[in-house]
């Protein structure tokens, strides 16, 4: 019986890696898969992996060298290979005859011969296609039903998850091109992009934007209108409140994984009458803290 | 078989198995609700398992393999018919 070093073709002095490559060599030459006509190569290929199962591993090496083990028993549990069935009788979805199909075009008894074979093996999963669709963003949020219209001039039913983001590729099951015999159909892939809305901007599952109001809001407070994914919502606005105070909408925005759901933020910018206002510039000349600086707090 | 007996024969991860239907290196059977395994897609499995895993196969020569591991079959399966007919046929 030949030792494992002679097997693999190294000396018994070779490197891991040494070993790992001449093992490479010899399996790639020997795999049976890659060499569905060649009975003897799946003695050879076992006798290779067996060999390496035993030197690969650096513990039953050193042991094996020692004598303590023999090369025997090392062989890996056993399965069939796919060449036992890649040229069975029955269809597969891995039939190909691309290898022969200009020899199945011609009208003579050998062409006929392999089209009969063809069309017994054709067995093969749709494709799958590709689409594309984009949304408003508040649909995004909310989640929404769309029907894609497609180039064949049929429709697809799509379901637009709530808190979907801009780039993500919906799989339709079964809506892509029609299989043969039992390979199915393919599935639909559709590429959803989200149209931007100047209002809003997210974060992860939070939204915000910024809401322009009055000076007297600002001063005195009151309730405002705010837009919000799923329509206007009224909210209140503290008195004294100032540019850059952000309110929080709870649960307006996008859902969690787990359950619940984002928040909107609200950052509120006071904005002053368009023009010169003789009005308000009266009443800030009378006003009795004109000469408060904002800036004395260390701002610039 | 189902996926998950698929899993354990081929002895794949979920991910993986996902990955290779999508690249379809595996073709499951669709035709009931839940995918649909067989022995040939289990021997199929080891045969990306050993390309990958003991010959260092990157995937795109996995797709070329397997193309032309395929093709490699169909001219046998199509070589045998051949040489059936002939046998059949009277000289």
């Amino acid at each position: 019986m030949r030792s494992p070093y002679e097997i693999l073709g190294v000396e018994a002095t070779a490197s891991a890696a040494d070993l790992q490559k001449a093992y490479r060599k010899l399996a790639k030459k020997l795999h049976p898969d890659l060499n569905p006509g060649d009975k003897a190569a799946e003695e050879k290929f076992k006798e290779v992996t067996a060999a390496y199962d035993l030197l690969g591993d650096v513990d039953k090496r050193k042991r094996f060298d020692a004598g303590e083990i023999d090369a025997s028993g090392a062989e890996r549990p056993q399965h069939r290979y796919y060449r036992d069935f890649a040229g069975a009788d029955q269809g597969h979805p891995y039939a190909d005859a691309s290898g022969y199909a200009d020899y199945m075009d011609s009208d003579d008894a050998f062409a006929e011969l392999l089209r009969r074979s063809e069309q017994a093996r054709a067995n093969r999963r749709g494709r799958d296609l590709h689409y594309s669709l984009s949304i408003d963003f508040a649909e995004s949020i909310t989640g929404a039903a769309k029907r894609l219209t497609l180039p064949d001039g049929g429709t697809l039913d799509v379901t637009i998850p709530p808190g979907l983001v801009d780039g993500q590729i919906l799989r339709l099951r079964g809506k892509g091109a029609p299989g043969t015999g039992k390979g199915g159909p393919g599935d639909a892939l559709i590429e959803v992009e989200v149209r931007p809305d100047p209002r809003f901007a997210r974060e992860g599952d939070d939204i915000s934007l910024e809401l322009p109001i009055s000076l007297s809001e600002a001063v005195l407070g009151g309730k405002v209108r705010v837009p919000t994914p799923t329509g206007d919502v009224t909210m209140t606005v503290p008195k004294g409140s100032n540019t850059g105070t952000t309110l929080r909408l709870r649960g307006k925005g996008a859902p969690h994984a787990g359950g619940g759901h984002g928040d909107e933020f609200v950052k509120l910018k006071v904005v002053l009458p368009k023009g010169p206002d003789p009005a308000l510039e009266a009443f800030v000349e009378t006003w009795d803290r004109k000469a408060f600086n904002p800036r004395e707090d260390g701002a610039s | 078989m189902n996926k998950q007996q698929f899993l354990n024969n081929a002895d794949v991860e979920v991910h993986t198995l996902e990955f290779w239907i999508e690249q379809q290196w595996l073709i499951p059977d669709r035709t009931t609700d839940e995918d649909s395994f067989s022995d040939t897609d289990v021997a199929r499995a080891h045969l990306i398992h050993d390309l990958k895993g003991d010959f260092g196969v990157n995937d795109e020569g996995i797709d070329v393999i397997l193309h032309l591991v395929d093709q490699l079959h169909g001219l046998r399966r199509a070589f045998e018919q051949l040489q059936k007919d002939m046998q059949g046929s009277p000289r």
